[in-house]
């Protein structure tokens, strides 16, 4: 039984990993004991391009849920990364400095972005989606986009 | 370094691009690589098409195989290092598109068919830095 | 990998850099991508492709693929057919100059307006050859 929800758009297969929690903006949040750890989605690499920079907040900087915590350069666009819970940041990903790509090539496993230790998990992960109503969400923006190359 | 194959194009580095399609990064790649073969450091570069390479097309493996050359590709995949490499290429210096965008962070090209101003401007600046690597490579 | 596939065809392009004729098997592609065709092709990236590209490879195998190449050394058919069989069509840039063999021309790097023209001309074909596929995909 595969990890993954998976779907096809073009050549691309994006996935969502399930048991992860997701926000509409395509961060995942998985809970590792008492902490979290939280990256971009696949879709959320694809649609922004390949990445060049990812600047994170300083770690043991306290953020509230929605707050701004870094930013993502690609080739194209820069991208606000914002978190999906309460909490402390414990830990960056330091790989990324040098290795940006990873955010790419594995956005679920080596492109982790920051853990953090939560301050309110309960209640934090009520307010955000489950693996497949991600899934849902994503195959409707991809939808949008077909109909969108359509009409053109 | 002395050709002693009956196909000497006259030239000592070869730098062959990635010319990724599905990106601007590629699209760079290409322009860079035209910038310093066929203005900057004209008369001692050439190029070849990496295709040409991967089907084992007689000519062109003699060229990067007889030449020192240098790759430029567009992402971290980097397609044509790895094909010159595989194709017993000699493989004097590799650049990526990507590190160049991340010298000049303001750049941000979006087009691919044809390159926009910060397209044409990371491409100019690229091609700079190639060049002055074929000066290396030639002893200048 | 899941999913009811929509139709799409690849389109693999050459992008010599040898010649103007790669330059405008590459313009060709991406006017048919982004003007004629955009909802029912998917450009496939050659170096990629050749390099081990999965996706590219895995979308080659089970989607009907047209390859467009600048010369007759047929880069882009032989590699696809190489990798992920049969093509459903060639399109050969030097086919509609007449003139086989790269022509060494200058404005390799960007077209003039006769190259142009001609990257229009191709760009028309391959998207004929897009909808022609489409009618007879099963």
């Amino acid at each position: 039984m595969s990890e993954y929800l998976q779907t096809v758009f073009d050549k691309f297969e994006l996935r969502v990993r399930k048991g992860y929690y997701y926000t509409e903006d395509g961060i995942w949040t998985n809970v590792e004991g008492t902490n979290v750890r939280i990256g971009v989605t696949d879709y959320a690499q694809r649609t922004g391009g390949d990445v060049a920079f990812v600047d994170l907040i300083r770690e043991g900087t306290q953020v509230e849920m929605q707050a701004d915590i870094g930013t993502l350069e690609t080739a194209k666009t820069t991208v606000s990364l914002h978190s999906p819970i309460s909490g402390t940041v414990g830990q960056t990903n330091a790989t990324l400095v040098g290795k940006p790509e990873l955010v790419n090539s594995d956005p679920y496993g080596n492109g982790w972005l920051a853990i953090l230790a939560p301050s309110n998990l309960e209640d934090d992960l009520k307010a955000l989606m489950s693996a497949e109503e991600y899934f849902q969400l994503m195959l409707k923006k991809l939808e949008t986009e077909h109909k969108k190359l359509e009409s053109r | 370094m002395r050709r002693t194959t009956p196909y000497p194009t006259g030239k000592e580095v070869v730098v062959i691009p990635c010319s990724g399609i599905g990106k601007a990064l590629g699209s760079i790649s290409r322009d860079a690589t035209y910038e310093v073969v066929d203005n900057l450091r004209k008369g001692v570069t050439d190029t070849t098409c990496l295709a040409l390479i991967v089907s084992g097309d007689e000519e062109a493996l003699r060229l990067v195989r007889d030449n020192k050359c240098i790759t430029v590709d567009g992402c971290p995949l980097q397609c044509a290092q790895k094909n010159v490499k595989l194709a017993g290429g000699d493989l004097a210096a590799s650049f990526r598109v990507v590190d160049a965008l991340r010298e000049n962070r303001k750049l941000k090209p979006k087009t691919v068919t044809f390159l926009d101003h910060d397209g044409q401007q990371l491409s100019a600046i690229l091609a700079r830095d190639i060049a002055k690597k074929v000066d290396e490579l030639v002893g200048k | 990998m899941v999913d009811l596939p929509k139709k799409k065809v690849g389109v693999i392009s050459c992008s010599g850099e040898g010649c103007v004729e790669g330059t405008i098997s590459r313009v060709a592609t991406r006017m048919a991508l982004e003007q004629l065709r955009p909802d029912q092709t998917v450009t496939i990236c050659l170096p990629l492709f050749l390099a081990g590209g999965e996706e590219e490879r895995a979308f080659a195998r089970y989607y009907p693929t047209i390859t467009v190449d600048g010369c007759e050394k047929l880069c882009a058919k032989v590699g696809t057919e190489r990798y992920s069989g049969k093509v459903a069509s060639s399109i050969v840039v030097t086919d509609s100059t007449g003139n086989p063999g790269c022509s060494k021309l200058p404005a390799r790097r960007q077209l003039n307006q006769e190259a142009l023209i001609l990257a229009g001309k191709v760009a028309q074909k391959i998207a004929q050859e897009v909808d022609e596929v489409l009618k007879h995909w099963r």
